[in-house]
Formats: C-alpha cells, structure tokens, sequence
C-alpha cells in the first residue's frame, strides 16, 4: 500500500479532524463521526442529513454547507455509518421543522439510517427518508430500485438544500428531493483501481489496458471490461445509455456533471465534456450550469462518470440558487 | 440455557471471530468490499468489553452484544448481526425459555426480522440461509442431542448445499456468476460462529474432506 496516512485505522478520524481545522467556519464535529455546520441546526429550517462510507470526498460530508445539507454521519472507508452516528447526525440537524435523510441506495447505509428513523420519529420530530439511485449501470429500468446512488446524488443535496433553505416545509423538501432523485442518470468508467486504508487492498483488479464500463465507486463490476476507447467513443457509449432513459426534446435543459473519480485530470473531463455538448447540441438540448470536476470520487481511482438531470423551472431554480461549501460554491 | 454459559459462548465467539478474521476479509474481498473480518473483529472487541457491565438475564446479555456490536461498525453485516442480537432479546424478553423446542422458532424469528431488515430472502445464499438450515435441523434432533454441535453441522451442510449457487442478494448479487462455485462468506461466518459456540468438551467430529468449506476460489 502507498498512501499518505498515519495508521490506516485512523485515516478517517485524522482526515475529518484536518477538514475541521482547515473549515472552523464550515464545519463542526458534532460527535467524532457526525460533520455538522458550524453554528448548529438552524432553527425553523427542515434539516437535511447524509452519510455514508468515506472515501468520496466531497461526497458525502464535503456537501454539509449554507444551501445544502445539515450533517453527515461518516462511516469508515466504504463502509455504512453506525446507528449511533445517523441518528446523532439527525439531532444535530434537528432545527425543529423536521429533517429529511438524503442517501446513496446502498444496504449498510439504507440499514442504519432506517434504524435511526424508527428510533427517533416521534410527534415532535418528523423524519422523511429518499435514496438515490441513479447508477444505470447497476440494474435495469425495471428495477430502478436496486440501483447504485453514485454522482447523481450531490445534484440532489443541492436542490433539496435549496429547497430547505428557502423555508419549504419537510413535505416540499421530500418532493423536491425525490424528484431530483429520479430525474438524474449517471454511468462511470473506471480505468485503475485505489487502495482501501484498512485492508490494504485494490478496490479491483485490472489489466493495464483495460478499462471496466459502469463500474461502480466502490468497484462493483460494470457492463464489459474491453481495451480503453477514445474520449469520443466512450462519451457516445455513456449517453447512448442515459439518454433514451431521459424524457429530453430539442429546447430541452440538462444539468451535466462530468466528474472525476479521483485521479483523472480536468483535461481528460473536459475533453469527454466537449463530446457531451456536442452531442447534446445536435439534439438541441441545452446543458445548464455544467459541472466538470471532482464531485464524488472512489480516492486515487482513475475514471469518470457522466450525470445528466432534465431540468424543469423548479429545478433549474434550484440548482441555481445560492450554495457555499468548501468544495462548491453556486 | 443460563447467562453463565451465554458469556462463556460470547467469549468464545469473539476469540473465533478475531482468529477466523483473515479468512472472512479474503472472502469477502472476493465478492464485496472486503472488511467482513474487519467489521466481525470490532464486533468482537466491543462485545469483549460490554460483557462484564451486561445484566445478568439472557436478554439482557442479548441486548448489550447488540448495542455492543451496532456500536462496532456501519457494515452490513454488523448491523445485520446486531439487529438479529436485538430481535433475538426481545423475543426472549416475553418471558419464552431458551430450549430446545424454543430454539428453532426463535431463529425463525430472527430470520424473519433479518429479511425485513436487510432485503434479502431465504434462497438467496445469504446467513439467512445458514440460519435456516440451523433452526430446521434444531428442530429435527432428538432431545437429548448437543444443539450447538447440531448447528454447527447444520451450518457446514448449508455451505456445501448452496456452494454451487449464485448469490441473489447484496453486493454479491452483482457477481451472479462469480458468486457461484464459492461459499457465501456470510455464510462462513455463521459457521465459524457455530464452531465456536461448541463447548470445548464437545470436540468437533473430523472435517469433511469434500467440498472444503472455506473458501473454493474457481
């Protein structure tokens, strides 16, 4: 193994402790692994929570912040928080207008979080849950509900943070939050693997010039794995696959997130943006607000995932409106 | 059962589940992410801590090895191991004895509450799986057998019976063919935890010699 850290068991608390000293402003912790914003819940506001495995900063904590998400209850590399740190991650976004839990579709998180809320839903604290699941690599259409939530996610943190810090009720958040779930679609290439702290161990195996298609942040198997292709020819390949799932028509908007899943560079994102545009170009589909960058990533892997999001008025406002956090500022 | 030889089982599980580690990791990095050894480990440290501050009723050891294990990890599994942990004390805590005939509903209770949890269905070589396998042959012993050596080889038997199988649940599900052809390292690990539940004066009968129980990398 060849990383940076201390001892691979305190890889996460010695990261979330750097994140705290070099953000006071944004960021607090409000148990060792639940990441709060400084200052507390805000009170009147629906609080929105995540949490998740680490190892895909910003996801899921780098995403706490002014117009996005409230705390995070932080688990180990790729593994699901504890009860303990949902449900602390729940109170500490409790500003008593009730708190919307806004999760990647992954059992240990979807386990832990669904215990949180039993444990805590009273007549004084409403909890509404929505998971993400935008992977379409993971599953078919017809089972869109065992599907992976990967980059799509943080276009839903942002319009349900939107949503809650425009003053919506919890029933506003949750629709919004589930209507941004299930408009967007993304799909990755992986082309290396990066090393798991704790075990020492490559995410996957793979060949020098190979490259696997729909492989998930965690190196879930994908659709084929084949030699590396051109730029072009892989973003044709990835939105011959999102886009008959998505009801686009020339006058169209689209967000477009072309992430990084850690080590590939902003050259080679903007080189498969370019194909995106034009591709979305020629069906006159107009691509609002891109995002090309390191959003949700898988550490040192090499790859990258294409999101695409209809955007109706209500989520184009939304996703416009102001957010500020260490990793993204709208 | 009483809350002596309870402790005593708790104690011996988190010795097997520290030295059966290495192997669960490399199972389950096979066909997941690779920390179900990490995650049983820290399970195991926990329990090992809670256990001389747990009441001294069999819910209520029950009770604290499950906060002690949710405690642990946010790992499928450790969750899974602490809701059944859970389900099983207060099932107990209806005032039902630990015996024979009791056995064999109780897990079928846990089986139940584990499915809702986690998804997943018997027939999906899954612990559920092995757990089944468990309660139906409790329930076919003659009275005076030794359960836990009963469970242990039941828990082998679900091994060889689902070996050849594709996992239809969880990560591995995404590894249908791979899953195939190799054990269910959950699986494994309710075996392990089976073995060790076997009080040392009962010792194990010889290994059967075909399929291997661990791991069958195709």
């Amino acid at each position: 193994m060849k990383k940076i850290l201390n001892e691979p068991s305190a890889y996460v608390d010695d990261m979330l402790a750097g994140l705290c000293a070099a953000y006071p402003e944004h960021y607090r912790l409000a148990s060792p692994r639940v990441l709060a914003r400084t200052g507390g819940a805000r009170q009147g506001k629906v609080g929105i929570v995540t949490g998740g495995g680490s190892g895909h900063l910003p996801v899921f904590l780098g995403y706490v912040g002014q117009g996005l998400l409230d705390a995070c209850a932080v688990g180990n590399v790729f593994a699901g928080p504890r009860v303990a740190d949902c449900i602390g991650a729940i109170e500490a976004a409790n500003g008593g207008a009730g708190v919307l839990t806004l999760y990647g579709n992954y059992g240990g998180d979807r386990m832990n979080f669904e215990m949180a809320q039993e444990q805590l839903e009273s007549d004084r604290l409403a909890i509404a849950s929505v998971r993400v699941a935008d992977d379409v690599a993971s599953a078919s259409p017809a089972e869109r509900d065992k599907r992976r939530g990967v980059a799509g996610m943080v276009l839903a943190f942002k319009a349900a943070g939107a949503c809650a810090a425009a003053g919506h009720d919890l029933g506003n958040v949750t629709r919004v939050a589930r209507k941004a779930a299930q408009a967007c679609r993304s799909i990755g290439v992986a082309l290396t693997p990066c090393t798991i702290p704790e075990s020492g161990q490559a995410s996957f195996e793979i060949a020098d010039a190979e490259i696997e298609f729909g492989m998930g942040i965690h190196g879930e198997p994908g659709l084929w794995r084949g030699p590396l292709k051109s730029a072009d020819a892989l973003a044709d390949e990835m939105l011959d696959l999102l886009l008959p799932e998505l009801p686009l028509s020339s006058g169209d908007r689209v967000a477009v997130l072309v992430n990084s899943l850690g080590a590939t560079p902003h050259e080679e994102l903007f080189i498969v943006y370019r194909r995106v545009a034009q591709v979305l170009a020629a069906r006159g589909v107009r691509p609002a607000m891109p995002l090309v960058g390191r959003y949700a990533t898988s550490m040192e892997m090499t790859g990258l995932s294409l999101t695409l999001m209809p955007l109706d008025d209500e989520l184009h406002t939304l996703l416009s409106a102001p957010a500020d956090c260490p990793f993204w500022k709208v | 059962m009483n809350t002596a030889q309870l402790h005593d089982a708790f104690l011996r599980w988190a010795t097997a589940m520290e030295q059966a580690a290495p192997e669960l990791n490399a199972l389950d990095g096979e066909l997941g992410d690779g920390d179900l050894g990490v995650t049983l480990s820290q399970c195991a440290h926990n329990v090992r801590i809670a256990l001389p501050q747990a009441p001294d009723t069999v819910p209520g050891l029950l009770r604290t090895a499950a906060q002690a294990c949710a405690d642990a990890s946010g790992s499928s599994f450790g969750t899974l191991l602490a809701s059944g942990l859970l389900s099983a004390a207060k099932w107990l805590e209806g005032g039902r004895a630990v015996d024979h005939n009791a056995l064999p509903l109780l897990l079928m209770h846990v089986i139940d509450k584990l499915s809702a949890r986690g998804g997943a269905s018997l027939g999906d070589k899954t612990m559920l799986d092995a757990l089944h396998a468990i309660a139906q042959a409790i329930e076919r012993a003659p009275p005076q057998a030794a359960l836990a050596a009963v469970a242990r080889d039941a828990a082998e038997q679900a091994l060889k019976d689902f070996h050849d199988r594709p996992c239809r649940a969880g990560r591995a599900r995404m590894f249908a063919a791979k899953s195939a052809h190799r054990n269910d390292p959950g699986m494994v690990a309710i075996w392990r935890m089976t073995q060790s539940l076997v009080p040392p004066r009962d010792p194990a009968p010889p290994r059967a010699p075909s399929p291997a129980p661990t791991n069958q990398a195709a």
